[in-house]
């Protein structure tokens, strides 16, 4: 038993019968898995304390990266592939009688997060690992994830994600680095023994978090980093006081709530503001992680003016954004640093990303729940105002309206503290996600602020990990790109452009189409698994798969799939090609219209697939339950894929690159990242349609949208709309859309959805048709492919490195 | 709470005598002490078998410091562990309390 495969194969029994106290014939599915992950662990713990010994011997730089969401999905299959290891454990189970797939299956997804900002977190972990970068990601250790999506007659059902229900193998509990956090209170203000001014922090309550690590394996194994979790907890099991005094329930509810904190993840990423338990959640993974950040560099350091040279943080939104006052607290109040120099110190340590233009999602807090959670913080929060006040009225004398909308507090009614100012004024760097993103952070979200400091805005468009998204995901199209080019790419993307070569070349594409057939016909099963609908491989798989908003106009799909339904069966106009129309996400729970196109994608697939009319031209799935192991399977399927925001309200989209890295062609709109997939893979090879993002903003602002005349000029926009009036689409509940004609036919449509509705039908019929000639289109395809490098997370965490975090590979 | 009371010249030296003080024990605590604070102008609290305190266990020895400061006298404390330490670092009330190391360090403080 001294190869490779036995050792391993032996550590898996090993911890069948100690970890979990069974026999591996007599473990289940889930107990596999978890021998198998605990036999990987192994392995890289030592790689793990390689690297904390590595980084120890050089005091580099660090970089925090603070998010309070981190969607890592399943890790078996992702470690596996970056230690190299994959074949060799496939060998040892299949030795043990037992299916890799299937062991990775059993893993429940890691679903701390709702969409794109917590996937990209979890990318840009992997590269920094991958890149041998000290950089650790800061969240909570929610017990329950996102919600599962249940699908009950075409609606969406919620059921609680337990993720934690059977421990993560994967977590390492470091007890001894536990912190206090204290909140609640009031400050009282008194004098300390030299007679200077001391406000105090009284009758606070304690809550303790207790970090949970998750080893971040980078690429080879080299490097291995982690994501540190924190769970809260009571200060004590029971508040004895309350014990004492006989009130059993009232110690025990005292006890829960305190854990509650970090019980549950927001699954909206709509409107929180009001929500105490949200500020709360903010602050507990804010005072949680600064203070071990601060811990680690008193290890070496005693003067906190070399604290920007030893420590970077990136805020990941504004929900961390409270580390602006968290830091300024422990600086001023606890190590006694003078506030200017306290706040230089602050500036220069911490970066803030925007992720959104949409002015909902922007978050403030109202100042009595506030001064109620965090009576300190926002004694600070008024000093920092106070200063930057005077700057800017030093700095435009007399130009009030600058003062108000640049103040971190609005005169609302009750006033609120906006966050993204906050973060603006406590950072160093100020950072959109994509080129176009940026420019409307500067030009329109806050322009007073892109024109005090233009130096501090810079754009870092968004990567996706290779690792993941095309390694593990898609193996057979990595092993013929390897084939062809060797394995460089795995970690430096842009090297797939020597595939360029290639993509005429009528082998290569046989073997390229032939891989994405066998892709679908894994899909189709899946499908037909979860849904019962049997889509056909050959035709077009057209992909929209994505959080189920407005803005993102799942909605101008449906209007395509029903005109291209009404073409059919009414004027009996043939598709060029089949095509199998796919859609997956979940909805925020309390997003009505969210909810409802859910409800509409399921009706209209329900009569299309029903229709004989259609059968063998057209299919409608929705997947339910939406989640990153699930896209690991729909993307690599995907033919076309789906990116159709209305311009200007998409910040980057980082599913748009994984489609494309997959070979898929994208439809979209001139949005976020599409226009820089655009640049890259040439107007050629991606099909755009639709307003772009100033021309939705003047037709807004000179109020010009006119969807009547859109319905009178176009009978197809007008047939597809008035299908709306009638209950073909729900004839069991009669006006369930009637709505949506409104919507449709209302000139405030903050989505223009019929502005664009002529054009994207015209773009899908070209899409149609170009399917149609496989050789072109395996072309297209695979020249995606070789010309999606710039959008990888390597790249994005390299210039975040250079440009922000002056942080070095180690 | 049983607190043990030792006398090196006018400074009373105080033990606190648990682990954690907090919500449960700090009324006690301050019932408890309050004859020593009577009775004594210099006093220091030796709090070398602390491990937490809450918001209401500093309540309780501001409580201290306040009647002694009242009174012309004044409170120091000692051996304080290293998470009480920094309890009280989160507050600012290591401001406004005298802290040293050790016991005989606070009381050579008040002698020397």
């Amino acid at each position: 038993m001294s190869d490779p495969v036995s050792t391993f194969q032996a550590s898996i029994l090993q911890h069948a019968k100690y970890s979990l106290g069974k026999e591996w014939g007599d473990l289940s599915g889930e107990d596999r898995f978890a021998a198998v992950a605990l036999a990987v662990r192994d392995l890289f713990m030592d790689r793990m304390l390689e690297t904390e010994g590595r980084y120890r011997q050089n005091d580099p730089k660090r970089l925090y990266y603070l998010s309070i969401e981190f969607l890592m999905g399943q890790s078996l299959g992702n470690n596996l592939v970056n230690l190299g290891m994959r074949d060799l454990c496939s060998q040892a189970l299949r030795n043990l009688g037992s299916d890799i797939e299937e062991i990775e299956a059993s893993e429940p997804d890691a679903a701390l997060g709702n969409g794109g900002l917590g996937r990209l977190a979890a990318c840009y972990l992997d590269s920094l690992a991958t890149l041998g970068m000290p950089g650790y990601g800061y969240g909570i250790n929610y017990e329950y994830g996102l919600f599962k999506q249940e699908i009950d007659d075409g609606y969406q059902r919620e059921k609680p994600d337990n993720w934690l229900a059977q421990s993560s193998p994967w977590q390492i509990v470091r007890g001894d680095e536990a912190c206090m956090v204290p909140v609640y209170g009031r400050v009282e203000h008194s004098v300390d023994r030299k007679g200077g001014y001391n406000p105090m922090w009284m009758d606070w309550k304690v809550l303790v978090g207790i970090p949970y690590d998750m080893p971040i394996v980078g690429y080879d194994g080299r490097t291995v980093n982690y994501l540190r979790l924190y769970s809260a907890r009571s200060s004590h099991d029971f508040d004895m006081g309350i014990f004492n005094d006989g009130d059993y329930i009232k110690a025990v509810s005292q006890k829960i709530s305190s854990e509650t904190i970090s019980m549950v993840l927001y699954p909206s990423d709509a409107v929180v503001a009001g929500h105490e338990l949200r500020l709360v959640q903010e602050y507990f993974l804010v005072a949680c992680a600064v203070r071990d950040i601060v811990r680690r560099f008193e290890q070496n350091h005693a003067d906190f003016h070399e604290f920007p040279s030893k420590v970077a943080i990136q805020l990941n939104d504004t929900h961390p954004s409270l580390t602006v006052a968290e830091l300024m607290r422990i600086l001023v109040d606890e190590k006694e640093v003078e506030w200017e120099d306290a706040w230089t110190i602050t500036q220069a340590t911490l970066g803030y990303t925007n992720h959104t233009l949409l002015p909902e999602a922007l978050e403030r807090w109202p100042i009595p729940l506030f001064e109620y959670v965090l009576p300190r913080h926002l004694e600070i929060i008024r000093e920092i105002n106070r200063r930057f006040m005077d700057k800017v009225a030093a700095t435009y004398p007399g130009d009030t309206g600058k003062l108000t909308r640049m103040s971190l507090f609005e005169e609302t009614a009750p006033p609120q503290i906006r966050m993204a100012n906050l973060a603006i004024v406590g950072s160093h760097s100020v950072n959109g996600v994509a080129k176009i993103h940026t420019e409307l952070v500067e030009t329109s979200l806050v322009p007073d602020f892109y024109r005090l400091w233009p130096e501090r805005f810079n754009n870092k468009t968004n990567g996706i990990t290779q690792r993941r998204w095309l390694l593990k995901a898609n193996p057979a199209l990595a092993g013929l790109i390897t084939g062809a080019i060797g394995d460089g790419w795995i970690t430096d993307l842009d090297r797939l452009r020597e595939l360029e070569p290639r993509a005429a070349d009528a082998g290569f594409q046989a073997e390229f189409r032939g891989i994405k057939r066998a892709n679908k016909e894994k899909l189709a099963k899946v499908i037909r698994e979860l849904t019962g609908v049997k889509a056909n491989p050959d035709s077009q798989f057209d992909v929209q798969i994505k959080r189920i908003h407005a803005y993102k106009r799942q909605l101008l799909n449906v209007l395509h799939i029903i005109h291209k339904y009404l073409s059919l069966t009414e004027d009996g106009h043939e598709p060029v090609s089949p095509r199998t129309y796919v859609f997956a996400g979940k909805a925020a729970p309390g997003y009505w219209v969210a909810k409802q196109i859910i409800k509409l994608i399921h009706n209209v697939g329900s009569v299309v697939n029903s229709d004989k009319r259609a059968n063998g031209w057209m299919k409608v799935v929705f997947i339910p339950d939406y989640r990153v192991s699930l896209a690991e399977q729909i993307i690599p399927a995907a033919d076309l894929s789906e990116q159709i925001s209305t311009a200007g309200k998409e910040a980057s989209g980082t599913g748009n690159m994984k489609f494309a890295l997959n070979g898929a062609l994208t439809i979209g709109t001139l949005d976020g990242a599409n226009i820089e997939i655009r640049e890259e893979v040439g107007a050629e090879n991606i099909f755009i349609f639709g307003l772009k993002a100033d021309e939705v903003r003047s037709m807004r602002e000179q109020r010009a949208y006119r969807p009547g005349k859109v319905c009178d000029e176009d009978a197809r926009v007008r047939r597809v709309t008035d299908i709306f009036k009638t209950n073909l689409f729900s004839p069991r509940e009669p006006d369930l859309f009637a709505w949506i004609y409104k919507t449709l036919l209302d000139e405030n449509d903050e989505y223009v959805h019929l502005a664009d509705l002529p054009a994207y039908l015209d773009t899908q019929d070209t899409a149609g048709k170009a399917f149609g000639d496989p050789a072109a289109w395996s072309r297209m395809a695979i020249l995606n492919v070789a010309r999606i490098g710039k959008f990888s997370s390597d790249r994005a965490v390299r210039e975040y490195a250079r440009d922000i975090w002056d942080l070095k590979s180690v | 709470m049983e607190i043990a009371v030792e006398k090196t010249g006018d400074v009373a030296v105080v033990e606190i005598p648990v682990e954690e003080l907090d919500a449960s024990n700090a009324g006690e605590l301050k019932r408890d002490i309050a004859p020593v604070i009577e009775a004594n102008k210099k006093v220091v609290l030796d709090l070398s078998r602390l491990r937490f305190v809450d918001s209401s266990g500093l309540g309780a020895l501001l409580s201290c410091l306040r009647q002694l400061t009242g009174r012309g006298g004044d409170l120091r404390l000692s051996g304080m562990s290293k998470p009480v330490r920094a309890l009280f670092e989160l507050v600012r009330m290591h401001r406004i309390f005298d802290i040293y190391p050790t016991k005989e360090e606070a009381i050579k403080a008040f002698t020397g």
